[in-house]
């Protein structure tokens, strides 16, 4: 009996379920293991059970809440997919400001039909059993995880920053180049990629467990970055985490 | 500084058994069989152009997977070579370590299916290979990576990759972050198949075993069969970067600093990323892990590095760290390469290849912390005059007051605070008749002032007798580890003295005293033959009266002022009621005292980890140089001289006789 799996979005780019089609190498194989059940981006069927969900972006939009609660209340469980989902992400960089001053500098008037709240994580409407982080997802870490779950494991994300799999890899040091890279406080999982583009690390897989913001922040000041700009440094990923980190 | 308790020294000399002989047997005898260049053959040395060099990775790279540093999207890497035109000899020590081929990241240890209910291939055996350019600190970290790995239980895929590729070493210009010529490893002799010296315009090619010999042989022919070149003497380097203090001294440097504000001052400023450990040449601490295939049937057992410096390392079952804080972490990062594997194997983990600095954003730098933990140690100041280790400091006598005939106090004022624990000792010299070990008998307070007390039986006590108020003596010292106060916190402490052991013990009381509320009772059981003999008559009568300990005193001799019964210190134990779990036992006195009293103890309850014996009759020159102080396999003034009771139980030499 194949898994019943399905994927579902809300506020957010489907850049994550596009990682998981994505996956050609794999996909057939992974269709062995598992039924995909439901999917917009893929097909029209719709499931009434699910054993896994796996859901993307952030709940924002009228409507949201009950739609992911009627996904939650048939899935058995239910995957946070990708930064919107887990912490908000992106969707939260215009939550310093009102949502009416948001709204003119975007839309220029008012538009009732393009009403939404501040964006939430998942977390905050319904129960989240694991979480996928990135932006997007890393479709290798999404596989590890799924497989975790298909054998009744307890999926583990790496509690280790992405210094680590930066110098597994033997990429330079951003800091090295005058760039300020989130790498020493963002959870790896990712095999450093961005610093692989020949890019810094934007801390889109949130923080770690256990991140050293103190020393990490006097290294920014010692590269001349004022507490504005350092606050600034997380906003791009971090804002649903920063009162994880301080 | 503190002197701390240096127990971690005993444990890893446990005496060789049979069986251990075996085992180490069994360590040697494959690496002796592997064809690994030790010992080395006698060397031989040949010139080798540039092209010859080219010529010969040539020859190598059909037969062997060639590891070479070459150039790739602009930065240098060691990597499996496709062209011998790509090799770079001259690298920065910036370029990782090799590390990442003989003990790899990812290192497949067996292959499994669920579905058959277990297990199948092993490891596949290693490719032939050849790393081309090792600099002398890489070559010195296999050395590394071979004590760790080959001791005990020998490691079968590391062994499997090492057997299977061959060394061969370059020279290379140090930058400012390394500081090889501090540990001695900017030169190398012998643990490589060939090393490439630089020269003027060419190379000169050394053999360092049998193997790099055929190497040369098959691969280069014109160059084997040349005229032989005389040998280089070993080619030292020169670093700006050095520790102020010998290698030799490592050990002792942190033997006093595990308390050391310093390590707090790391664990701030650190990161927690395990850049250091990762990027270290001899760092090989590792996790075991399955990964499945997707199919969910198919899978590896692999292992991959791990980092001391990252949260879960210490994390154990049940889900509390042990080491949870940063500067717990930095320490132990420290403690494992400059002391612990220095006593397991007689060298430093670290091979000052600077890599760790290097790509440190918290700039956390070896150097810069041993140079400061060797600025904040007066004692230790070795390096200006030859001999100035045996060099006492003038101490000014503030008091002698008479004991009894033979003792006397000395209350000694010193030039600075004098920092240890009970049971240390100092060395006391008369310039002329030289110098002899004494128990500080006094509160350990931190001040810069000490009383000892001399019985008076050779030409130098009686010198000591004869000394008064005013005079100045030699002092040097403290030394020795003491007793472990810290550790009995909390307890119920048992002091037992016998004769001039209550020296040691006073001080360890004294201190007591000073932190009351922080021990549960207190039982001082004092022995010795006459009421003269009993080292502090006025201070024993002090304590029976007081409520804050138990003090029970025993004299063998029955004519006594003091009216007590002629009995000996086992007599003390008749009606004695303690609670075995929370009680410690600190016993100082004659090796005789110790046979008769370590059974009363266990038949108290009392297991061999509570009680501690003061070796303190073992001690000679203090420094762990002369040799005296060695029970068996033990050097009392290094590890000593107080011991628990588990720690010297298997040596004879030490309590039977």
């Amino acid at each position: 009996m194949k898994a019943k799996i399905g994927f579902f979005d809300f506020a957010g780019c489907e850049g994550c379920q596009l990682t998981v089609m994505n996956l050609e190498n794999e996909l057939l194989q992974l269709l062995k293991l598992v039924q995909v059940v439901e999917f917009r981006e893929l097909m029209t069927e719709r499931a009434t059970v699910l054993d896994l969900a796996f859901v993307e972006g952030s709940i924002c939009r009228p409507g949201d809440r009950e739609r992911l609660q009627q996904i939650r209340n048939r899935s058995k469980i239910l995957v946070a997919l990708g930064s919107c989902a887990d912490n908000g992400g992106v969707n939260l960089l215009g939550s310093d400001r009102s949502l009416e001053v948001l709204r003119q500098h975007v839309y220029g008037g008012d538009l009732p039909h393009l009403y939404t709240e501040t964006p939430q994580p998942l977390s905050a409407v319904v129960k989240v059993d694991y979480r996928i982080p990135g932006c997007p997802i890393d479709g290798q870490e999404f596989l590890a995880i799924l497989q975790a779950l298909l054998l009744h494991q307890q999926p583990e994300l790496p509690g280790f920053a992405v210094c680590v799999e930066c110098k597994l890899a033997e990429y330079p040091c951003s800091f090295d180049y005058g760039q300020v890279c989130l790498g020493p406080v963002t959870r790896a999982g990712c095999r450093a990629i961005c610093i692989d583009g020949g890019s810094h690390c934007r801390g889109c897989r949130g923080l770690i467990d256990n991140p050293r913001t103190t020393p990490y922040h006097q290294i920014l000041e010692k590269h001349g970055l004022t507490v504005t700009e350092i606050l600034d440094q997380y906003r791009t990923f971090n804002i649903g985490e920063r009162e994880k980190g301080s | 500084m503190i002197f701390k308790p240096k127990f971690n020294l005993i444990s890893p000399k446990k005496p060789f058994s049979k069986q251990d002989l075996g085992r180490h047997q069994a360590m040697v005898a494959p690496y002796a069989l592997s064809g690994l260049p030790d010992p080395p053959p006698i060397s031989h040395w040949r010139a080798m152009q540039q092209t010859d060099v080219l010529r010969f990775v040539r020859s190598l790279l059909p037969a062997y997977e060639v590891l070479g540093v070459q150039n790739k999207r602009g930065r240098l890497f060691l990597d499996s070579l496709l062209d011998a035109a790509d090799l770079v000899l001259e690298f920065p020590p910036a370029v990782h370590s090799p590390k990442k081929f003989l003990f790899p990241h990812w290192d497949q240890l067996f292959r499994f299916k669920l579905d058959e209910n277990i297990l199948l291939e092993p490891e596949t055996a290693a490719p032939p290979r050849i790393i081309f350019g090792m600099h002398p600190c890489d070559l010195h970290a296999v050395k590394i990576l071979d004590d760790c790995l080959f001791e005990g239980e020998t490691d079968s895929s590391y062994r499997a990759k090492r057997e299977a590729t061959l060394l061969v070493g370059v020279d290379c210009t140090p930058d400012e972050y390394c500081f090889c010529t501090s540990l001695g490893t900017d030169r190398i002799a012998q643990g490589f198949d060939l090393f490439l010296h630089q020269r003027e315009g060419h190379y000169l090619i050394q053999s360092g075993s049998e193997r790099g010999l055929q190497l040369l042989k098959t691969h280069a022919p014109d160059c084997f069969s040349s005229e032989p070149e005389s040998p280089l003497p070993l080619q030292v380097k020169q670093c700006s970067n050095k520790t102020q203090f010998p290698f030799e001294s490592l050990p002792n440097l942190l033997q006093d600093a595990y308390e050391d504000s310093i390590w707090q001052e790391l664990g701030d400023a650190c990161l927690g990323c395990g850049s250091c450990t990762l990027l270290c040449p001899s760092c090989y601490c590792f996790n075991v892990q399955d990964k499945l295939e997707l199919n969910l049937q198919d899978g590896q057992r692999i292992r991959t590095w791990d980092s001391c410096q990252l949260d879960h390392f210490a994390q154990i079952s049940g889900g509390n760290n042990f080491r949870s804080s940063q500067a717990d972490r930095q320490r132990h990062r420290f403690y494992r390469k400059y002391k612990y594997l220095w006593e397991k194997h007689q060298r430093t983990a670290c091979v000052g290849c600077g890599r760790c600095a290097r790509e440190c954003l918290a700039q956390i730098e070896p150097v810069a912390v041993l140079n400061q933990l060797f600025a904040e140690t007066p004692q230790l100041t070795t390096g200006n005059s030859p001999g100035a280790e045996y060099q006492p400091q003038m101490a000014q006598i503030l008091e002698v007051r008479i004991l009894s005939e033979q003792d006397r106090l000395f209350r000694l004022r010193l030039s600075q605070p004098i920092h240890f624990n009970p049971g240390c000792f100092v060395e006391l010299s008369v310039f002329g008749l030289g110098e002899a070990p004494f128990s500080i008998a006094s509160l350990p307070d931190q001040s810069n002032e000490i009383e000892v007390v001399v019985r008076r039986a050779g030409a130098l006590t009686q010198a000591l007798h004869r000394t008064q108020k005013g005079d100045n003596i030699g002092v040097r010292g403290p030394f020795g580890n003491g007793y472990p106060l810290e550790q009995f916190t909390g307890k119920d402490l048992l002091l037992i003295a016998g004769g001039r052991g209550l020296l040691a013990i006073r001080s360890l009381l004294l201190a007591a005293l000073a932190r009351r509320q922080e021990f549960g009772r207190i039982i001082l059981l004092c022995g010795a033959r006459n009421i003269e003999a009993l080292m502090f008559p006025q201070d024993l009568l002090t304590w029976h009266q007081s409520d804050l300990l138990d003090c029970r005193i025993s004299v063998t001799d029955p004519q006594n002022d003091w009216g007590l019964s002629a009995l000996d210190i086992s007599y003390l134990f008749k009606d004695l009621e303690l609670n075995p779990q929370r009680t410690v036992a600190a016993l100082s006195g004659p090796p005789a005292m110790y046979r008769q009293v370590n059974p009363l103890l266990f038949r108290l309850g009392l297991d061999e980890e509570q009680i501690f014996l003061n070796l303190e009759r073992h001690m000679k020159c203090g420094l762990g140089k002369c040799g005296k102080c060695r029970i068996n396999n033990i050097c009392v003034c290094e590890c000593g001289p107080i011991f628990s009771y588990s720690s010297i139980k298997h040596l004879a030499e030490a309590i039977e006789r």
